[in-house]
């Protein structure tokens, strides 16, 4: 079952008077399976939070529509069992963080004594059960971060949608939540992602999109979009023996002492190489093909897409 | 409906959190305290025996509940104003980024909500004006044993005026997120609209001799809410038994009311957050 699924959908905000018009979104198809985590990946401006906001009914789309864990988006009963981390969450600050979770908590249908055990349980997953009581206007920015956190996941859901869960915090307390992310999967949770940090995007996220200008540019697994394909790296071990080179279309570049980097024009060349270097006793290591990383591949094609539209 | 209750019931929490209410509360038990002095200093036999027409009993009733609206009118009035400025910030605070969107992720309904806001903040005044009105008439009943609860009305009667005034500001705060237009437009309708469409309407009618004018204070009257009259006749009337010949400004009011809680509402749900 798709836990998040898309036909078309399409955001135009239109200024007052209609004279100005951003397309925030356009024409989405997207399917998000359950139990994954799912990263949407984007410049600033690309139109992850709207894609969100529109799931949830906060913003209504212009066109298309979308269903979340099977019901149509424009049912408010389905959200008991989707949780929400906005950007630039804000909780009354009258409120301590114990009552903020109950008050979110009792929103979502929780009571009685349920939802007591959950608050403090909550709240000592994400390390503040000794700041139950103290105001919110009075908690530092990661303590909000991870407050919201436990807000999201206080009526225990199937979906969670997260944008940027770890702004503003720290090195350790995002590996933290990254944790608590990676156990929520193990609850055969889905997750959905929103971020700019690629690398850490690319240690948890099971599926990857990548959005720009309201465009899904690329989407599929992180090995499928980091995969650069016919490259691959060489590793020997006589690091002074000079490797053939010119060999029916294969390219060799020498990256260091021992590595190389090979072009080829397919896997069959490939062989055909390596059968040649062992002809010429050269003793391999290593062979991997080569991965760029999740960010490399981001910039390139975001410029590239960029390029696209300047024609 | 289980929605609409907590969400009122933490309104209620943010105006506690905001002084105004405290402050009037504040105010509300000085007075009684300060009636249930002056009352237990002052000599009341000889009020009464003083009065005129001695045989003429009821007239001890009428003065009494007189005397009841006279002390609490001034502080309805300021309890009025300071309730507008208190509660015409409840729906922009909400529908603040970051906070609506987290309303709004909750298996809570747009209308749940906004009737959620407006209920809280009728209760929250509610709850004021009953402990000045019921203070002020637990002083004097007991003072002069005489128990009319006719004057008790006045908690209905001005709560529900402001809840006329709310659902306006309501309805500016849905559309416009700010809290100032709606909190002025109150103030006008209630400080100088009403009492001078009033006048318009009855006292100065003859005076206005141009047949256009007299037709547009007329419909301007009607249209908006009659809080000066709630706030006079309609009291001064309830609190001393009298009886009530015209109900137009109550009714008209109310369709005020709906009118507005109506509109608010259906902006807010075609409302893009
Ligand atoms: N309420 C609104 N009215 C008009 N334009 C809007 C509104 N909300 C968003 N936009 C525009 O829609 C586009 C997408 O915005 P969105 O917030 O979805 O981007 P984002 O990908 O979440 O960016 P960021 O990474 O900075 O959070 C932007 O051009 C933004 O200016
Ligand atoms: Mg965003």
């Amino acid at each position: 079952m798709n836990a998040i699924e898309t036909n078309g959908l399409t955001k135009i905000y239109s200024s007052a008077f209609g004279k100005k018009q951003v397309q925030a979104l356009v024409d989405l198809q997207l399917s998000v399976p359950a139990g994954t985590i799912f990263g949407l990946l984007g410049p600033n401006g690309a139109g992850k939070t709207t894609l969100v906001k529109l799931l949830l009914a906060i913003t209504y789309p212009t066109f298309g529509n979308a269903t979340i864990l099977g019901e149509d988006i424009s049912s408010y009963k389905i959200k008991k069992r989707v949780g929400y981390l906005p950007e630039n969450h804000k909780y009354p600050p009258y409120l301590s963080g114990g009552e903020v979770l109950n008050f979110f908590g009792r929103l979502s249908g929780l009571d009685g004594k349920y939802i007591n055990k959950k608050i403090d349980a909550l709240l000592d997953t994400m390390k503040l059960l000794k700041w139950k009581k103290t105001k919110v206007k009075n908690y530092s920015k990661g303590m909000m971060q991870r407050l919201g956190l436990a807000q999201a996941l206080i009526n225990d859901p199937e979906l969670i949608f997260l944008d940027e869960p770890t702004d503003g915090v720290d090195p350790i307390g995002r590996k933290e939540i990254r944790d608590i992310l990676v156990e929520l999967k193990k609850q055969s949770k889905t997750i959905f992602l929103n971020s700019h940090l690629l690398s850490e995007v690319e240690l948890i996220t099971d599926r990857v999109g990548i959005l720009n200008k309201g465009k899904l540019l690329r989407e599929g697994t992180v090995q499928e979009l980091t995969e650069k394909k016919e490259e691959y790296l060489l590793r020997v071990e006589d690091e002074n023996k000079t490797l053939p080179e010119n060999f029916d279309g294969v390219l060799i570049t020498k990256i260091d002492s021992g590595r190389y980097s090979l072009k080829v024009p397919n896997a069959a060349a490939l062989n055909k190489y390596i059968d040649l270097l062992r002809e010429n006793q050269v003793i391999i290591n290593e062979i991997i093909k080569h991965k760029n990383s999740l960010e490399e591949m981001f910039i390139s094609l975001i410029n590239e897409s960029e390029k696209e539209n300047v024609k | 409906m289980k929605n609409v209750a907590i969400v009122s019931w933490y309104t209620l929490k943010e105006a506690m959190a905001r002084k105004v209410f405290i402050f009037f509360a504040a105010i509300s038990i000085l007075v009684v305290i300060f009636t249930a002095v002056i009352l237990g200093v002052t000599n009341t036999q000889s009020i009464m025996t003083g009065l005129p027409g001695k045989n003429n009993l009821p007239d001890i009733g009428f003065i009494i509940s007189r005397l009841e609206v006279m002390i609490i009118s001034p502080l309805a009035g300021l309890g009025l104003l300071l309730a507008i400025f208190a509660s015409s910030s409840f729906i922009p605070v909400m529908l603040e980024k970051g906070n609506i969107d987290l309303l709004l992720s909750k298996p809570v309904s747009r209308s749940q909500l906004l009737w959620g806001k407006y209920l809280g903040g009728i209760l929250v005044m509610f709850l004021n004006i009953a402990l000045l009105i019921i203070g002020v008439w637990l002083s004097i009943s007991i003072k002069f044993s005489y128990w009319s609860f006719t004057f008790l009305w006045g908690i209905l009667v001005i709560t529900f005026t402001f809840a006329v005034l709310y659902a306006l500001i309501v309805l500016f705060g849905v559309i416009t997120k700010s809290s100032m237009p709606g909190m002025m437009f109150a103030y006008l309708i209630f400080l100088i609209l009403s009492p001078l469409l009033k006048l318009a309407h009855y006292e100065m009618r003859i005076l206005i001799s141009n047949d256009f004018w007299k037709s547009a204070a007329d419909a301007a009257y009607y249209i908006l809410p009659k809080t000066s009259e709630l706030m006079g006749t309609i009291i001064l009337k309830l609190a001393s038994g009298e009886t009530i010949t015209d109900y137009q400004p109550v009714w008209s009011s109310f369709l005020f009311l709906t009118a507005m809680m109506g509109i608010g509402n259906y902006v807010f749900n075609k409302k893009d957050f």
